[in-house]
């Protein structure tokens, strides 16, 4: 793992009328870390997650930079383009299509081909779109429509598609939310394995605290708007501040 | 005969463009008109059915480019003096032009305040073509600039419509079948997702704008020749709901809605007015009976006795 960082944030505010979500966030990344992002509900860590993915249009203020470029005002689709992918917190894939076809529409924002009438183009990524779902095991899937697929399922979809973008830093926003604790582990496993084969940097926010400790390498404990803790999980484990908090004290 | 039979797109045009064309041979003059108003309605239905269906996008101001359309034939024959043929050619040109410059202002927005732009934009066309009396005659509009359906017989001109919108039909099949078809459908259905992914929502959007306007600016033009005249009305709210009625009553999500709402629609606007002095209130009760029971229109009723989920793309 590299310390060269990814990500940097600096002195990232962002409020909702008089809320304050973001209080002057400092963030680094480093490149090939996996990144827990962790506190209680109102800390702002799906708020922190938006405004680096771009989908916190207005209002927020600071320096973002991914590999030394600023985003802080980039739209999604530059952020996309420059190598960040994100999952939601509730999954988004595209209900109406099948899920061959939604992996088809996340292969298309890859590579030099425009946007046509070809349909050779189709037709040429239709076998890395089988082989994109049969990694994330959506194959038999691959002529359902989305929206029937189950709640797991539908997260995988989100993930396969992300991932076949081919991004350099993934988001994910609650990756294992409403999901039973063995589906959740096999979950985090197999976006953790596809992840650590890539050499993507992975940034999650997760309130499962088995998942957090088992899968990140550092976490950063947000409290009501800032930066509260970071360290390694025995760190964190150790801190006794963030137990009071967070975790809840003994 | 097997059901496989009409699985094959190809045969699924072909068969109702043979029966069309059947039809028009047969049929005396009179049902020719009606079928080729039918014809152009389709055009007309199915470039909406493009926005709201693939894109996403309720326009409540198509008609503007219906309009264009007429308007771009007429004013270049009327008043530029220009051959008919380049008239045929400038109709829809102006529809593009009208989609690429109100298309950039309205896809700025989504949901209702993108409608209530659209609604505007086609407002600032019917209010110019109708003021504007010096060069588009105001309400009396642009009459005798040429003979009604390029001087052709009722069938003959039937025919010609019915492969200008057939080859207009399998184009947009096209569109909706290519990695562009994709994109705009992505963008229709979860923008943010899309925008995640690397799509430029708002350009995707503006491109099917574009093309939806020119088609329905084809329309217009074909309707134009039809009735050898433009009004203002051809771009006003009127022709509108009648459009926004026929996706309804087609089939909102699926590509024949369209098609199958215009003809719905226009048969019943033409053999119901004859009988009924308030025949749009059968219009009226068709659209509540099919939002109630079957929001997926005409199209998901076909998609549910087949065994089908309703509401799918296809």
């Amino acid at each position: 793992m590299s310390t060269d960082p990814i990500l940097v944030a600096k002195n990232v505010n962002k409020s909702y009328g008089k809320f304050i979500a973001l209080a002057g966030i400092d963030f680094e990344l480093g490149r090939g870390e996996r990144r827990a992002l962790i506190g209680p509900n109102g800390a702002g860590k799906t708020t922190f997650i938006s405004i680096v993915g771009g989908q916190q249009g207005g209002g927020p203020s600071g320096l973002v930079q991914f590999c030394g470029v600023d985003i802080s005002d980039a739209t999604p689709h530059r952020i996309a383009s420059l190598g960040i992918g994100r999952t939601f917190q509730i999954s988004r894939t595209f209900r109406r299509l099948t899920v061959l076809e939604n992996m088809l529409a996340a292969l298309l924002t890859t590579g030099s081909g425009s946007l046509g009438l070809s349909m050779a183009r189709l037709r040429v990524l239709r076998e890395p779109a089988m082989r994109m779902l049969d990694e994330v095991g959506l194959v038999a899937a691959a002529d359902d429509l989305a929206e029937d697929l189950s709640h797991g399922d539908k997260k995988r979809l989100e993930f396969g598609m992300v991932l076949a973008t081919k991004p350099r830093l993934l988001l994910l926003d609650e990756p294992t939310a409403g999901m039973g604790l063995a589906e959740r582990r096999g979950l985090m496993e197999m976006m953790v394995r596809h992840t650590t084969q890539r050499e993507i940097t992975l940034l999650f926010v997760e309130h499962d605290i088995d998942i957090v400790f088992r899968f990140a390498d550092r976490i950063t404990v947000m409290v009501r708007g800032k930066v509260f803790a970071e360290g390694t999980p025995a760190e964190i484990a150790a801190d006794r501040s963030v137990q009071d908090i967070y975790l809840g004290s003994e | 005969m097997s059901t496989s039979f009409f699985k094959s797109p190809r045969l699924r045009i072909v068969v109702p463009v043979v029966l069309t064309f059947v039809l028009l041979m047969v049929m005396g003059p009179g049902a020719a008109l009606v079928i080729t108003e039918v014809l152009i309605m389709v055009l007309f239905a199915s470039s909406l059915n493009l926005l709201m269906s693939y894109g996403g996008m309720v326009s409540f101001g198509h008609a503007a480019y219906f309009g264009l359309g007429a308007y771009g034939l007429a004013l270049s024959v009327a008043k530029l003096g220009l051959p008919v043929w380049v008239g045929l050619v400038a109709g829809p040109l102006a529809a593009a032009l009208g989609a690429l410059v109100y298309g950039a202002l309205c896809v700025r927005l989504s949901h209702i305040y993108f409608a209530m732009l659209t609604l505007a934009c086609s407002e600032i066309t019917y209010t110019v073509l109708f003021q504007a009396y010096d060069y588009t005659g105001g309400d009396t509009g642009i009459t005798n600039f040429m003979a009604s359906r390029l001087g052709l017989d009722p069938r003959a001109y039937g025919v010609l419509v019915l492969a200008v919108v057939t080859g207009c039909l399998a184009f947009l099949w096209r569109v909706v079948k290519s990695p562009l078809g994709l994109a705009i459908q992505s963008v229709g259905e979860e923008p943010h997702r899309a925008a995640a992914l690397g799509y430029n929502p708002r350009r995707v959007q503006h491109i099917a704008f574009v093309l939806a306007g020119t088609l329905a600016g084809v329309a217009g033009t074909l309707f134009a020749v039809y009735q050898g005249n433009a009004f203002p009305d051809y771009a006003g709210i009127g022709f509108t709901i009648d459009a926004l009625v026929m996706v309804v009553i087609g089939g909102l999500r699926s590509f024949a809605g369209g098609i199958y709402g215009a003809v719905i629609y226009t048969l019943l606007k033409t053999f119901a007015s004859r009988y009924i002095t308030h025949w749009e209130l059968v219009i009226g009760l068709i659209l509540l009976g099919v939002v109630l029971a079957s929001p997926g229109g005409f199209a998901g009723m076909l998609r549910r006795l087949g065994g089908k989920k309703p509401n799918t793309n296809v």
